[in-house]
């Protein structure tokens, strides 16, 4: 139980984050046409802050298949984050684990992982880190809709760094041996590139899997430099 | 009505991308793959980090964002702590924000 309400502590630095894109996620559902509580419907039930944003984008102009396919793809990133958080939960009760995934959101994965790399995380830690953003999320989404036009850009305010400043400080955990920095700064560069060629998030999925596999490679040409 | 399916499908999308591999990965790992997924969190997290920072628009711009991310990497770096991370890089943000119009 006290992990529980350190996971969802864990989440407050966050909140600024996620507030502000929450009532830019309300306005521009109000703006496609949603009602309040469509606006607030589509938080709780998807859960999904970047395939909210591009299904709005869509909403007017495609039909439900493309708009669910997209969201697919989207989403694909968090088969690489739940294969790398599987190995933490295994031997958990089924419930458990579906509980887990069905909040499991960018940050709430960022958080845990980086607690289970410091040998302090648990499942009460990952709830309550899911359950912090999941609160945050629609209830910000239902201000922005019943505010409406009056939200301003959260980049003018660089509240759009808090995501990005937040994973970098969760970083650290995983930078122990020049192994890990390789990881990330070819990781890192992976994604920047890919950013400029690949649509979506495809950039993350394979700076992900390219460099992990680099982390890989490297640890294993290390063993066979050591045992040879 | 036909919103509130849309949003199922969506939810039904999403849910099966997080929870697949945490389903199939339920048992026993293999050694290897268990030592490779290790450094899929490093690469996740930078691969989230450095586009934010570097080309928040899809294309590369050194602005007031590359440097408040990097501010806030060498915080990162001596606190290993979210909030101070979050903290240092807002700070620099702001402070390039408000010493601008006195550089032109």
């Amino acid at each position: 139980m006290r992990d529980f309400w350190r996971g969802l502590l864990a989440t407050l630095p966050l909140t600024p984050g996620i507030v502000a894109f929450g009532l830019l996620y309300g306005m521009m559902a109000r703006q496609v046409g949603f009602s309040p509580w469509e606006a607030v419907a589509m938080s709780l039930i998807v859960h999904a802050g970047s395939a909210q944003f591009t299904a709005l984008g869509m909403w007017e102009t495609t039909g439900a298949i493309p708009i669910i396919l997209t969201t697919l793809v989207i989403n694909l990133r968090h088969l690489l984050m739940g294969a790398s958080v599987a190995p933490y939960l295994r031997g958990l009760h089924p419930l458990w684990k579906s509980l887990l995934a069905l909040w499991m959101s960018d940050e709430s994965y960022a958080l845990a992982i980086a607690e289970y790399e410091r040998g302090r995380g648990s499942h009460h830690y990952f709830l309550g880190a899911n359950v912090g953003i999941y609160l945050t999320w629609p209830i910000s989404g239902l201000l922005g809709a019943l505010l409406g036009a009056a939200i301003p850009d959260p980049s003018r305010y660089g509240l759009d760094l808090i995501f990005p400043l937040g994973f970098l400080g969760l970083l650290t955990a995983f930078l122990k041996d020049r192994i890990g920095v390789a990881v990330a700064l070819a990781a890192g560069g992976l994604a920047l590139v890919g950013t400029f060629l690949l649509p979506g998030k495809w950039a993350v999925i394979v700076a992900g899997l390219l460099g992990s596999g680099l982390g890989l490679l490297l640890e294993e040409t290390k063993e066979a430099w050591k045992t040879s | 009505m036909e919103n509130f399916l849309i949003f199922v499908g969506m939810a039904l999308a999403t849910y099966f991308t997080r929870y697949i591999m945490i389903a199939a990965l339920g048992q026993e790992v293999p050694p290897l793959l268990r030592r490779w997924l290790r450094y899929v969190p490093p690469a996740v997290l930078a691969a989230l980090v450095v586009p934010a920072a570097l080309a928040p628009q899809g294309q590369l711009e050194i602005s007031t964002r590359a440097w408040a991310v990097l501010a806030g990497a060498a915080v990162a770096w001596r606190t290993r702590s979210v909030l101070w991370t979050i903290l240092g890089g807002m700070a620099t943000f702001w402070l390039f924000r408000v010493l601008a119009p006195y550089f032109g």
